[in-house]
């Protein structure tokens, strides 16, 4: 920070920030500095920053455990983005739940502001920018960036409709940024080490930078840890997971978080980087894998995802608020062994038409639904033949 | 102006129009849920899916949500926009109750109407629906929750564009849950809407339950008697009873809305009380003997007392037809005083207002939503006009300034939830600042000089009158240069008093030897009535009010007079003395009582009441915008 204070302009942070080729790690990858760019220059009225802390998605907790360790790299991250866009007044909008987590920041916000690293004039620079915590109410929909506008403004978390972008019309009309924990920590890196040192940490030419991966599921070591992007699946579960349970194999996994349809052992190889995940029909998303063993029911696993998101459900349009649990009740019934054929019509319809829901949610979870259909349909039409769940002893 | 292709039929349409409405221009009607002209898009229901197939969107797209674009071609049968409308409605249909056979909404329900379209009609989903409690709304609307879809018309008109803030929603999910906040009855002046609003029977009324269906309602154009602002409606009429009142659009009146006094004022119509026959003496006479003894006992006073002895009042309730036929009335009966007015001051002030409007000069309600900068003299809108109260807030949500000038009632204010500033005078209001700065006066409070000052301010004018016709009355009041009655009674020269739909207290005509009243309230005055004739009420009759701002506007006869179904004595049900005509039926509208009394006195016979400068009125459509007469 205090590089960036002394001897770059906000211009160079950000382009600092574009050559480092860094992409949100909030779970769609958008490069980072490109959605900085688009805050108009030179309007007046003031802009904003959120940090998007509201890490709810099951197989995700990279963020909480970013915060319980280093709250500090996410105040100095916020810093210099406030600097770069010329913010004055930046939110850090904190899941409900993650109390700890709000704790460390406020802490961490606090020694800032005493050390002169917050608040007006900082460092004697001419720069101003205020932190403030909001602890959410608590909603999945208050991670979707425009909804999470609407709670921090103390309305519905619905989400808006986009366009305007909030980088035009955000928080309070005005232009906003909002960044993930872990792409805010990244800042710090990329202006004390340059744009190319943070390109080069990946192990693939095309990718950018370290991320965190936060493993479940199957294997010996849940864990989660910085790795550089690129590294395959299989090195992911064999090195730091430390390999399957004893006895178990692998068979599938979700890449990035509940809301990113499977892999499986055929992908073990694949690098894991945005666009590598994604030109296999999946997605990087949070970097959040949940591994399932062999014995795992893929039908199982798909309802109670699908469970979560109906339940998340903000109600505001009607394919999320009612299609969601239309799946989940056609789910159940096939793991209860009382599905029929025609069900799996209708869930690939749903695959389909839930893609033109109001927001990502719904689109978000038919990804595990439609790798289900893609992926285990043998598996889903055993359900149905055999009046039963295979894997249930 | 955008022009695109929507099913293959070219149209261009204005800026700024979204493509559902382009399609509903080019006639192709795609069905929605949330989408509401007055409400806007918001993109919630996804029904108005359409398939983008050129332009600069592509895809399956909500029609609501995308402005009409210069070389759009859209289609609306595309196979995938149909499966997804289809889908919409499936969503909606697997919690959606099929009461429709104890709902008041079957027949004039949306979703019956698309989901008939879609062609679902076989359930897939095998799970349970969801249901839940209902509250009491109060006295008007009832509430259905477990059929509502979810289309958050109801919150938003009731927040957003109501100002209201005790309805809305609740919870998220499917148990999303809209109503009020806590209990009790719905607080907004506003509420009735909701039921217009609401694409299915959430909220339905409570009067009219069970009364009827849609098919079975006698309905037509109609305009609201019971303020000055003359909002469009559509009474419903069954078994004689008007059952309730819809909104009817006017973009330059009312929009798409009413107020609860102009939505549920319905009873008097139907009241038992209402006098049903014509009286002599406490009598019941036939309307001949009736009326030949009204023209024998004014003959009988001129001879006595002189020429000039006796008073016609009208009122501003009484359609322009009576009123302009009670002026030549005057001149055949002799009498010395023709009268629009039973107050001097109300007379004086609507008089002074309809004097300085001009077509220019005058302000509409629709040029009042349109303003940037609002003053508002002494007046409580709530009062005066309760829909103009609406349209200053559509002003204020689009950014305007709103004066309230010297001393106005705060109250209106806080119920529509805007944001005011106060001034002692009109003079401090900065209207030179603004582009279309509007003045609104009231004449319950303001006297004379200072409407005249309102005036003077040189912006356009919205002057609050005291009844439905009331500019009407106000115009023929300064062309026959009339007195109040009041007025005409301090001379001390009336001695027979022929009031037709006016209100006069009753204690104001002690000492009158003569009293005749013609009227279809049940007042103090037609009890007190020495002859008494009965007519019809505005749902009753065709006519025409001119409204506050000089708008002639048209209203058909809805129902046939009579007395209710409902509420006749069993005994007398089935009837067993049998008639040709309904009992309590035989009504005339004022118009056609004074053209009789006219005919007696030696008139000509009179077969279209508006003449002369009124002639241009006659054949208005009454489903238009009326024509201002200024």
């Amino acid at each position: 920070m205090k590089k960036a204070l002394a001897g770059m302009s906000p211009d160079d942070v950000q382009q600092a920030v574009i050559d480092s080729g860094m992409r949100g790690r909030g779970g769609a990858g958008f490069p980072t500095g490109r959605k900085w760019s688009f805050v108009p220059r030179n309007l007046p009225g003031p802009r904003y920053l959120i940090c998007n802390c509201d890490e709810m998605e099951p197989g995700t907790y990279k963020d909480r455990v970013l915060l319980e360790k280093n709250p500090y790299l996410l105040v100095e991250g916020m810093i210099l983005t406030a600097y770069a866009i010329g913010v004055q007044h930046a939110f850090i909008f904190i899941r409900r739940g993650y109390e700890t987590p709000a704790a460390n920041l406020r802490r961490a916000i606090t020694e800032a502001h005493e050390a002169g690293f917050l608040g007006k004039n900082i460092l004697g620079s001419g720069i101003s920018v205020e932190l403030d915590l909001h602890l959410s109410a608590g909603r999945y929909i208050c991670g979707e960036e425009t909804a999470l506008m609407n709670a921090l403004e103390g309305r519905r978390a619905n989400p808006r409709s986009k366009p305007p972008f909030p980088a035009i019309k955000g928080l309070w009309e005005s232009p906003t940024v909002v960044n993930n924990v872990e792409t805010l920590s990244n800042v710090p890196f990329i202006i004390s080490h340059g744009p190319t040192r943070f390109k080069e940490l990946a192990k693939l030419p095309e990718a950018s930078g370290m991320k965190l991966f936060c493993i479940s599921g199957h294997v010996n070591n849940t864990v989660c840890v910085e790795l550089p992007l690129g590294m395959t699946l299989g090195e992911i579960i064999d090195g730091p997971c430390g390999g399957m349970l004893p006895g178990r194999k692998f068979k599938g996994c979700t890449p990035g978080g509940a809301a990113t349809p499977y892999l499986t052992a055929d992908h073990l190889n694949l690098p894991m980087d945005f666009d590598t995940v994604a030109a296999v029909g999946s997605r990087l998303g949070t970097g959040g894998i949940v591994v399932f063993d062999s014995d795992t029911c893929m039908v199982g696993a798909t309802l109670n995802l699908t469970r979560f998101f109906a339940h998340e459900s903000c109600g505001w349009c009607t394919p999320c608020r009612e299609g969601l649990p239309y799946v989940r009740e056609i789910l159940t019934r096939i793991e209860a062994g009382r599905g029929v054929p025609e069900d799996i019509d209708i869930l690939a319809e749903h695959a389909k038409y839930l893609n033109y829901a109001f927001c990502a949610l719904a689109p978000g979870a038919t990804g595990p639904i439609e790798a289900l259909l893609r992926l285990f349909e043998d598996e889903l039409r055993e359900h149905i033949t055999k009046k039963c769940c295979p894997f249930r002893r | 102006m955008p022009k695109l292709t929507i099913d293959n039929i070219e149209i261009e349409v204005p800026a700024g129009t979204n493509v559902l409405e382009a399609a509903k221009q080019a006639g192709i009607w795609i069905p929605h849920f949330c989408y509401h002209p007055a409400l806007g898009s918001v993109g919630a229901c996804r029904l108005c899916a359409m398939k983008f197939i050129e332009g600069p969107v592509k895809g399956l797209q909500m029609s609501c949500m995308l402005p009409a674009q210069d070389g759009m071609v859209v289609s609306s049968t595309d196979p995938e926009a149909l499966r997804m409308r289809q889908l919409v409605i499936e969503w909606l249909m697997i919690n959606h109750p099929h009461d429709c056979p104890v709902c008041d909404a079957g027949g004039e329900c949306l979703l019956q109407d698309y989901t008939v379209a879609s062609g679902h009609g076989i359930r897939r989903y095998k799970g349970k629906k969801h249901t839940f409690l209902n509250q009491d709304l109060g006295p008007h609307v009832q509430h259905e929750m477990n059929r509502c879809i979810e289309c958050y018309r109801c919150a938003r008109y009731y927040q957003e564009f109501a100002g209201g803030d005790d309805l809305g929603v609740m919870g998220s999910a499917t148990r999303v849950y809209f109503g009020r906040f806590k209990e009790g009855k719905l607080e907004s002046p506003f509420s009735g809407n909701l039921l217009d609003i609401c694409p299915t029977g959430v909220y339905t009324d409570k009067k009219a339950r069970f009364r009827a269906r849609y098919w079975d309602y006698e309905m037509a154009p109609s305009v609201c008697p019971w303020c000055s602002l003359g909002c469009n409606t559509i009474p419903a009429a069954r078994y004689r009873e008007l059952l309730k009142t819809m909104a009817r659009r006017n973009d330059q009146v009312n929009g798409w809305f009413l107020c609860d006094r102009g939505r549920f004022g319905n009873s008097q119509v139907n009241d038992p009380e209402r006098p049903r026959s014509p009286r002599l003496d406490s009598r019941e006479v036939s309307w001949d003997v009736a009326l030949d003894m009204l023209v024998g006992r004014l003959g009988e006073l001129n001879q006595i007392h002189g020429e000039g002895c006796i008073a016609l009042v009208g009122s501003t309730r009484m359609a322009l037809e009576g009123a302009t036929l009670l002026a030549q009335l005057a001149g055949l009966c002799g009498a010395g005083f023709l009268c629009y007015y039973t107050d001097q001051e109300e007379g004086d002030r609507n008089v002074t207002a309809v004097s300085r409007m001009t077509d220019d000069n005058t302000a509409s309600m629709a040029d009042v939503q349109a303003s940037d900068c609002i003053a508002v003299l002494n007046c409580d809108l709530l009062d005066e006009g309760p829909m103009m109260a609406l349209a200053v807030r559509q002003a204020w949500r689009k950014g305007a300034r709103v004066f309230l000038v010297g001393g106005s009632s705060q109250e209106w204010t806080k119920t529509v939830s805007i944001e005011v500033s106060d001034v002692d005078t009109l003079d401090a209001v900065p209207f030179a600042d603004f582009k279309r700065p509007v003045v609104i006066c009231g004449t319950l409070r303001n006297n004379p000089a200072y409407i005249e000052n309102a005036a003077k301010a040189g912006v356009k004018t919205a002057h609050l009158l005291s009844g439905p016709n009331a500019c009407g009355a106000a115009l023929l009041a300064k062309e026959h240069e009339t007195t109040s009655l009041a007025e005409a009674l301090a001379s001390g020269k009336v001695k027979g008093v022929l009031a037709i739909e006016a209100d006069i207290p009753a204690e104001l005509l002690t000492g009158i030897p003569f009293v005749a009243a013609a009227d279809w309230l049940p007042t103090d005055l037609v009890k007190r009535a020495d002859i008494f004739l009965p007519t019809t009420a505005w749902v009753e009759m065709d006519g025409t009010f001119v409204n506050n701002e000089g708008r002639g506007q048209r209203f058909r006869r809805v129902m046939n007079p009579g007395l209710p179904i409902k509420g006749l004595d069993p005994a007398i049900h089935p009837p067993r003395i049998h008639s040709k005509t309904a009992p309590g039926s035989d009504l005339r509208p004022a118009w056609r009582v004074i053209a009789q009394l006219m005919e007696r006195l030696g008139g000509d016979k009179v077969v279209e009441p508006l003449t002369g400068r009124w002639e241009k009125l006659r054949d208005i459509p009454p489903d238009g915008e009326g024509i201002r007469i200024l």
